[in-house]
């Protein structure tokens, strides 16, 4: 071997088809601690742990065989004391003539080794910290979800709250509470657009003897039939409420005071047609309707002023409050 | 049938009949087998193929789920079988592919008639009497070699890759990354493979096997050759004269004329 190449700054190898050390410089035999002598004609293996065999076997060989050269790979040659020594080799397959050889340039990479050893272990720390943090969204996510479901659950409850703190329990109509609130609203409305509209409270005639007569369910089962038949008789924008005890109210929107009177006047004749468990059964109303000095309280009162207008006259009467100034 | 044969990039050639399918191992594709096909073209129909994951196989088509186990590799095997329609396959394996055809014929003992194992071994790791060659710290050693010789390995992060919503341009350098990355499948590959052991299921094969074991196989242990012969009904032993682990490269016309002998 040519002087230079034998003490050259890198190490030199040469190897046979079949894998038989057939040149190696006095470089790399001085960084691996061998003779030439107890090298020549052995096999590479002498010199690879059993991994490294196998990345000799199953990259290099056939990636030598099939493209010729190899590039880069990083091995590992075992000193002859044992201990490992990593090495960057390229190689090229030359062949002349019936000869084949394949030539091998070794670099040692001890410090660069240990740089990126360090590199491996942050990128493991770094992938580490990642599935970590992958895990704890999860866990953040599965939490959101579950607040999100107890957050509905909440509201329907809440809903389902308010709808029952707005009706009244035997008849399943409004409450006065909800009324009261609906009444604002209306009046809020008519401040705003002036929009006319009448309020109507009405009585069960003798409501007292029923319950004397006929006992307290009796007395309960009329005061949910005259709810349903309530509901029935007004129209779809009409709120009916029940006012307290054998009182209901109703407030029709739009509604001036001869539609009023004509709506008041129907469900008054259809409770006295309707059958009874009390055998015949009549309404007392009073109705009025807004004016721009009403407050809610004077509507309410003018409402009932004509309604006891009602009573006086006889019972099973409507009375608009405008009628009896 | 066109998605397995893209898949596994299934090459057929020569102009015979009888199937000759040649199945590559662990770190090759079927460019491996470029010393050995010439010699059989003329008589039979050669069938070269990439498993998902390797040489040119649509690697979309790989998932870790299914390749954590060779049965992964076997449905490969099988599926272009079927898709071929091939009748009574002569089946030549290297290294842990042989095992591959050999629980394939587990499968369907009417899709072989004959299996060729070259380098064949049950079980890599060493175990209470068995010399499989390797040592749980090998196998270790091995994937960090691997890892350090791949390019890509370095720059691949697996868990980046696999959710990173509110980066989608990242995401999808990554995915690149990730096809060009077989290092991930090769160290799957890799895991599978010898971390394997099938001797429980070698009484269960049925198909004439040749064995053919080199002398001194760096990789596999000649006493595996032997243990193979032993628990394989219908089996022959062929001890080559090659040494190392890759006759079919290293020794091409021994290797054609143990295959030849056989069929």
């Amino acid at each position: 071997m040519e002087k230079r190449l034998n003490n050259a700054p890198c190490g030199f190898l040469s190897i046979t088809h079949e894998g038989l050390i057939s040149e190696i410089n006095r470089t790399l035999l001085d960084w691996i601690g061998y003779e030439q002598e107890e090298l020549l004609h052995m096999h590479l293996e002498i010199l690879l742990s059993t991994p490294n065999k196998m990345i000799f076997h199953s990259y290099f060989y056939p990636m030598i065989n099939l493209e010729g050269q190899v590039e880069e790979l990083f091995i590992h040659l075992k000193q002859k004391d044992g201990m490992s020594v990593p090495f960057l080799m390229n190689a090229k397959l030359y062949k002349e003539d019936l000869v084949e050889r394949i030539d091998c340039i070794l670099v040692k990479m001890k410090k660069r080794i240990d740089y990126e050893q360090e590199l491996r272990s942050a990128k493991k720390l770094l992938e580490a910290a990642y599935q970590e943090k992958d895990r704890a969204l999860a866990n953040l996510e599965q939490i959101h979800v579950e607040i999100e479901h107890q957050q509905a659950k909440l509201l329907e409850m809440n809903a389902a709250l308010v709808e029952l703190s707005m009706t009244d329990k035997l008849t399943g109509l409004k409450n006065r509470r909800f009324f009261q609130e609906q009444l604002e609203q209306h009046f809020n409305h008519f401040h705003e657009t002036a929009e006319t509209f009448s309020l109507c409270i009405l009585d069960i005639d003798h409501f007292k003897k029923v319950n004397d007569t006929y006992g307290h369910q009796v007395g309960d089962d009329v005061l949910v039939q005259l709810a349903q038949l309530l509901q029935i008789q007004v129209r779809l924008e009409d709120i009916v409420a029940r006012y307290g005890g054998e009182e209901f109210i109703i407030i029709l929107p739009e509604t001036e005071i001869p539609a009023a009177k004509e709506i008041g006047e129907k469900i008054r004749h259809t409770v006295e047609q309707d059958g009874w468990p009390t055998g015949s059964l009549t309404i007392s109303m009073g109705i009025a309707t807004v004016t721009s000095e009403d407050t809610e309280t004077t509507l309410i009162k003018k409402a009932d002023k004509a309604l006891y207008g009602s009573k006086e006259h006889g019972r099973n009467k409507v009375t608009h409050f405008h009628e009896i100034k | 049938m066109e998605n397995i044969v893209v898949r596994n990039n299934v090459t057929i050639l020569g102009q015979g009949d009888q199937p000759l399918i040649f199945a590559h191992g662990f770190g090759c594709d079927q460019n491996m087998w470029r010393f050995i096909t010439p010699a059989f073209m003329d008589k039979y129909k050669i069938i070269l193929f990439d498993y998902v994951g390797s040489g040119n196989s649509d690697i979309n088509a790989y998932s870790s789920e299914k390749y954590q186990s060779l049965q992964g590799y076997v449905q490969d095997l099988l599926d272009i079988i079927e898709t071929l329609s091939l009748q009574n396959s002569i089946f030549v394996g290297h290294s842990i592919s042989a095992m591959i055809g050999l629980l394939a014929s587990i499968q369907h003992p009417d899709y072989f008639k004959k299996l060729i194992m070259i380098g064949p071994s049950p079980c890599y790791l060493n175990d209470d009497g068995y010399l499989g060659g390797f040592e749980r710290s090998d196998i270790a050693e091995l994937l960090d070699m691997m890892e350090m010789n791949f390019t890509g390995w370095a720059s691949y992060m697996a868990p980046i890759a696999m959710s990173n919503p509110e980066q989608p341009a990242l995401t999808q350098e990554l995915k690149q990354t990730f096809i060009a990355a077989d290092p991930i499948i090769a160290k799957e590959f890799a895991e599978v493979t010898f971390l394997s052991d099938h001797r429980s299921e070698l009484p269960k094969v049925s198909v004439p096997s040749l064995i053919i074991q080199c002398s001194e196989d760096s990789i596999v242990p000649s006493s595996v050759g032997d243990y193979l012969h032993q628990h394989l009904k219908n089996s022959t032993l062929q001890l080559m004269e090659a040494k190392g682990h890759y006759p079919h490269i290293s020794h091409p016309n021994e290797t054609i004329q143990c295959i030849a002998d056989f069929l």
